[in-house]
């Protein structure tokens, strides 16, 4: 019987394979090597001629020699395919240190963070947003807060008045909101009013015209002096973090009694101030005509301040020149 | 103000305790510790000399040769002041010591004499600024004594704050009392007794006005105008008073010592009888300082025979000044009204050591112990003559009693304060007091004017008991997680605009006239009658030109043109629409967009936008709103809009006019909306109406119609949407082209049935009906259709 030469047909497969340019040649391949027309259909179809050994010695010949095509083919294949995805892996290779992109996040002002982070830590234990207007009467600002007629933050230096007769000015300190919350909201009151506040200064490193504080009021039954150390604790470990100290010291505001100033360790070197605050005081709860029953405390922090420290900010006329190196960062 | 640990010491045992432990007192106390100085000699090795001789130096004639005496020896020392004479006591820098800031003293030859060191200054020892010559020393001082011994050179010096209603504090005395609690230990009382040994000359009264309630004097003859004592001179000007010479250190010694000012009147330029009044309009009056002051009938003054010679506690008259060569003295200790003091101190401006403590409130029973110190600290330098002390008191001041419950304390504070710790403090506080059947009884002492209530009091105890002995609780509010429409619509919209690449800024809420009327001409600005200057004395009544403005800062500075917004406050004089007596304020807010927007991407060019930019945004943040053309001032005259929600107007929007632009001198268009936050409320715009997603495959027309130029593109669009009710429907506009002639509008029809896959036939209908009702409809003509265009 003459064999074909098997190992011939293999060889000229090997030169084929290597001379692959695309991947759909592999299916021609097959077809030419493997198909019905190919040299291995030939021969299968003389096995019915041989003698009962020869057959099957020759089938397992030629079942062997299928495969051998087969994984040839297959091998190949996988080759070319991993070698077409590795050369243009290859070809893609880029300075990922390069930032084509300018800094991009929320680009929110530094200021809004801040009062939203504070609105955010005093939302979570019970305090809602109240707002009220910035050009006030002088009676809201100073009078119904207690402030004596004599007292020197009426004067004509500190404070920007908008009429002759000094009965409207722009308020000094966000406890106007108080007065008007109360005015028209019945106790039990638990807010804050995060909002601007103006004084007669320049703008420059350390002061501006224009800056913002948070009002914080607590208006119930039963409120007292351990709830308002409580609460402000609460605050100022959420802001600063859990393991900041803070301190209380009297202070003297008119409208609160008793009144302090709540320091945190700074750096675990210096005490800093960075909120007032106090058990309202009864002549303020007697003007917005809340009954006897009802008591409770009040704080103002300044939110330049709270940013200043926590983001190691040097100059207040960054907060309002609003310059995009500055806005950026945030 | 500032207080020395060894004067405090005259008043409280507390030279022993830890200067640390003071401080910690006092802030806990309520006083702000602004520094603290631990003070020490910035000398060595200065002895107490005594010159014996004094002669021309040979070879200068600018300086001096002294022999002084030591105690162990004579040296020979060159000086070149010329205020001592023979037997003045003075401090010696010997060879081998140390002046000023480390500065070496040895022996020297000036000009062919051996000087054996150095006759020193004030200002040489670092004690205070004199440059007048030596330091002369009291004739008591041992010869030989070591210089630092003889007054206490090792000191600490605090700068606290003293609080406003706190005037008792301003001074050693007050917070020596306050230290007395803390500590514990008792305020020592001082008393001297007096023996007056000449007659009063001159009388004087408090006047028929209520602002003085008492006047008191006392005359002091046979004495020298001369340098006080060291200790003196050392603490006074350790706390920061400028030393001249004793009559005035020590009405300022009296002054820091317990509070009490004093004013000396040259005794022999005073006529007839002292008294106190309101000042005539029109009259004057020469200070000491020279200035001929007019006052006025708010003033209250001192005459003598009704002729004003000072204003009452804030400045001294010129014509009865002591001078070097006052003979007597007359010295007043009185007690003015706080508000009278204050407005006269703030309107000439003349805010002094004693005005400050009068317009804080005096205590009002220490006038007389005010002369009694004044003697005694003259008396130990001198041996004066003095008279009684003539009294004129209208005794106006009592304090009332004042009872509350115990367990008031409790209802406020949060803790139990014990009866014996209620009853020490207020002992030691001197602040008469009573317990008994649960009530507290008490009478503040003369010099406390802010303990008239029971709140008062308990603010007291919780101080002395320590702010930071207090537990600390906390309660949960009403409102949890609920902050309010105000603050979430203003999140709302920001979160939107910093998706899209806006900055947020913060700016001033000042302007100037001018800028306003750019852009809001029909608005009357509010004005501030006392301005920081020119350029901000109206607030803004819009946020434009703010916007602006930062946007050229940015593009001037940093070469960067960038959108921006702000959500802040506009004003206005119009009526407040909630309150009475304050003007219109409104909550906005204001956008910016450049026409050439720098790329984030630095490989990209510049972002072109245009009107339809402005038109995305504002769809984004409301998508019910309906644009209405309107030209207001500073705009295009194409691109100028109302914008309407629910028929309501919620702000304006459109391009900055090219003249305005010009004005600007901005570089590139500028695209500007305003929205009023408060004129809509937050589920207006948030409200989101879900759209079905249907499962059937789409069909897809695109249409070209001829228009006019005016028409408007997203009407079409809602009519389409209208005739086909019943599907999910996508329409756009995807081109509109036009010449010279003609507008070309393209519009691509996207629809689904919910039920159904539409047929080809059925599909040629919908496309047949939507083309004949939208020509008949607005009479445009189809220019072509693509059926099903891909």
């Amino acid at each position: 019987m003459a064999e074909l030469n098997f190992d011939k047909v293999l060889a000229s497969l090997r030169l084929r394979l290597d001379e692959v340019t695309s991947e759909n040649e592999f299916d021609e391949i097959s077809k030419e090597f493997l198909g019905k027309d190919s040299l291995l259909s030939d021969e299968r179809k003389k096995l019915s001629t041989l003698s009962k050994d020869d057959k099957k010695s020759y089938g397992e010949k030629l079942n062997r020699v299928y495969k051998s095509i087969t994984d040839n083919i297959t091998k190949s294949k996988i080759d070319f395919i991993d070698k077409k995805y590795s050369n243009l892996e290859n070809s893609e290779n880029e300075d990922v240190t390069i930032n084509w992109v300018n800094k991009q996040g929320s680009h929110r002002h530094i200021i809004s963070q801040v009062m939203d982070e504070v609105v955010d830590i005093f939302s979570s234990i019970g305090y809602k947003v109240a707002y009220g207007p910035e050009v006030e009467t002088s009676w809201h600002n100073f009078d119904a807060l207690n402030t004596p007629e004599w007292h020197p933050a009426r004067y004509e230096s500190d404070t920007l008045y908008t009429d002759i007769n000094l009965e409207t000015l722009l308020r000094t300190q966000t406890s106007t909101v108080q007065i008007r919350h109360m005015e028209n909201n019945e106790p039990p009151a638990y807010i804050v009013a995060p909002g601007r506040v103006f004084r007669s200064d320049q703008l420059d490193a350390t002061h501006s015209p224009v800056f913002h504080q948070l009002e914080g009021l607590a208006i119930d039954k039963n409120l007292k002096f351990t709830d308002l150390k409580g609460t402000l604790e609460y605050f100022v470990k959420q802001f600063f973090g859990e393991d900041i100290e803070t301190k209380f010291i009297p202070h003297f505001f008119p409208f609160t009694e008793p009144s302090a100033e709540v320091l945190v360790k700074w750096n675990n070197e210096e005490w800093l101030e960075i909120l007032g605050c106090g058990m309202v005081d009864p002549n303020v709860l007697k003007h917005v005509g809340y009954p006897k029953e009802y008591q409770g405390f009040a704080w103002g922090v300044g939110i330049e301040r709270l940013a200043m420290l926590k983001y190691q900010i040097d100059h207040i006329k960054n907060f309002y020149e609003n310059d995009i190196r500055f806005l950026e960062q945030f | 103000m500032k207080v020395l640990k060894s004067w405090l010491n005259d008043w409280i045992d507390i030279e022993d305790i830890d200067s640390n432990d003071i401080s910690d007192a006092l802030e806990s106390l309520g006083f702000e510790i602004e520094s603290r100085t631990d003070k020490v000699p910035n000398y060595k090795n200065i002895v107490v000399g005594k010159v014996l001789e004094i002669y021309t130096h040979p070879n200068a004639d600018k300086v001096r040769v002294t022999k002084v005496d030591v105690g162990s020896k004579v040296y020979e020392i060159v000086c070149g002041a010329w205020n001592f004479d023979i037997d003045a006591v003075v401090p010696v820098a010997l060879p081998n010591s140390e002046i000023k800031d480390g500065f070496k003293i040895d022996k020297r030859d000036i000009r062919g004499v051996e000087s054996n060191g150095m006759i020193c200054s004030a200002s040489e020892l670092d004690l205070w600024d004199d440059h007048a010559g030596i330091l002369k020393l009291s004739k008591n001082i041992k010869i030989g004594s070591d210089f630092s011994k003889i007054y206490n050179s090792v000191d600490t010096l605090w700068e606290i704050g003293v609080t406003p209603n706190r005037g008792d504090c301003m001074s050693h005395l007050g917070v020596a009392r306050e230290l007395s609690s803390y500590f514990d230990k008792p305020i020592k009382s001082n008393d001297i007794k007096l023996s007056p040994n000449i007659e009063n000359v001159i009388k004087v009264n408090s006047g028929r006005t209520k602002f003085c309630d008492s006047y008191l004097s006392v005359e002091i003859e046979n004495f020298d105008i001369t340098d006080s004592d060291i200790k003196i001179r050392y603490r006074l000007s350790s706390v920061g008073v400028r030393v001249i010479n004793n009559v005035v250190d020590y009405t300022n010694y009296v002054l820091h010592d317990i509070g009490q000012p004093l004013h000396a009147f040259d005794r022999d330029k005073l006529f007839g009888t002292i008294s106190v009044r309101k000042a005539k309009e029109k009259e004057t009056l020469k200070t000491l300082d020279e200035q001929t002051r007019k006052l006025s009938k708010d003033d209250l003054i001192i005459t003598d025979n009704d002729s004003p010679i000072a204003l009452a506690g804030v400045m001294g008259g010129y014509d009865t000044e002591v001078t070097d060569s006052t003979k007597n003295l007359l010295i007043e200790s009185a007690y003015f009204d706080k508000v009278s003091i204050m407005k006269t101190s703030r309107k000439l401006n003349l805010i002094s050591d004693a005005s400050i403590r009068f317009e804080r409130g005096i205590d009002y029973d220490i006038q007389h112990k005010g002369l009694e110190r004044f003697i005694s600290v003259f008396k130990h330098d001198q041996d004066i003559n003095y008279s009684e002390a003539m009294i004129s008191k209208k005794n106006t001041f009592s304090h009332e009693n004042i009872t509350f419950e115990k367990e008031d304390i409790f209802n406020i504070l949060g803790v139990e304060l014990k009866d014996d710790f209620i009853l020490k403090t207020l002992s030691k506080l001197q602040i008469q007091s009573t317990l008994a059947d649960n009530k507290i009884s008490f009478t503040s002492p003369s010099w406390r004017y802010d303990l008239e209530r029971p709140i008062d009091l308990i603010e007291e105890l919780a101080k002395h008991y320590g702010y930071n002995n207090f537990n600390s609780t906390l309660p949960i509010g009403k409102n949890l997680n609920n902050k309010g429409e105000f603050w979430n619509k203003r999140n709302y919209i920001s979160n939107l605009l910093s998706s899209k690449n806006f900055y947020e800024v913060q700016t001033l809420s000042f302007t100037d006239k001018e800028a306003n009327s750019i852009f809001t001409p029909e608005k009357t600005s509010v004005t501030v009658i006392n301005p920081i200057d020119q350029t901000q004395e109206s607030l803004r009544t819009n946020l434009l030109t703010s916007l602006i403005n930062t946007y050229k800062h940015n593009y001037e500075n940093n070469n960067l043109s960038c959108k921006y917004y702000e959500i802040n406050n506009v004003y206005d004089d119009g009526n407040h629409k909630l309150y009475q007596d304050i003007p219109n304020q409104e909550y906005s807010l204001g956008l910016l967009i450049p026409e050439n927007e720098s790329n984030p991407d630095t490989r990209g060019e510049y972002i072109q936008n245009d009107i339809h930019t402005l038109t995305n945004i504002i769809n984004l943040l409301f998508p019910k709103v309906q644009f209405e053309k309107l030209l207001r001032p500073g705009f295009h005259k194409n691109y100028s809009y109302i914008l309407k929600l629910n028929n309501k107007i919620i702000g304006f929007m459109g391009k900055l006019s090219y003249q305005a632009q010009s004005l600007l001198n901005l570089d590139t268009p500028i695209y500007l909306i305003q929205i009023n936050t408060e004129s809509f409320n937050f589920k207006d715009i948030q409200e989101h109406n879900y759209q079905p997603l249907s499962s059937y495959p789409f069909i897809k027309f695109d249409l070209s119609f001829t228009v006019q130029e005016q028409f408007s593109a997203s009407e079409l669009i809602q009519y389409i949407e209208g005739l086909l009710p019943e599907n999910e429907n996508n329409i756009s506009i995807f081109d509109n082209f036009r010449t010279e002639k003609s507008r070309n509008l393209g519009i691509r029809i996207v629809t689904r049935n919910y039920n159904k896959t539409y047929t080809d036939s059925e599909s040629g209908e919908i496309l047949d009906m939507i083309v004949k009702k939208v020509q008949s409809k607005y009479s445009i003509k189809l220019n072509k259709s693509d059926d099903n265009a891909t």
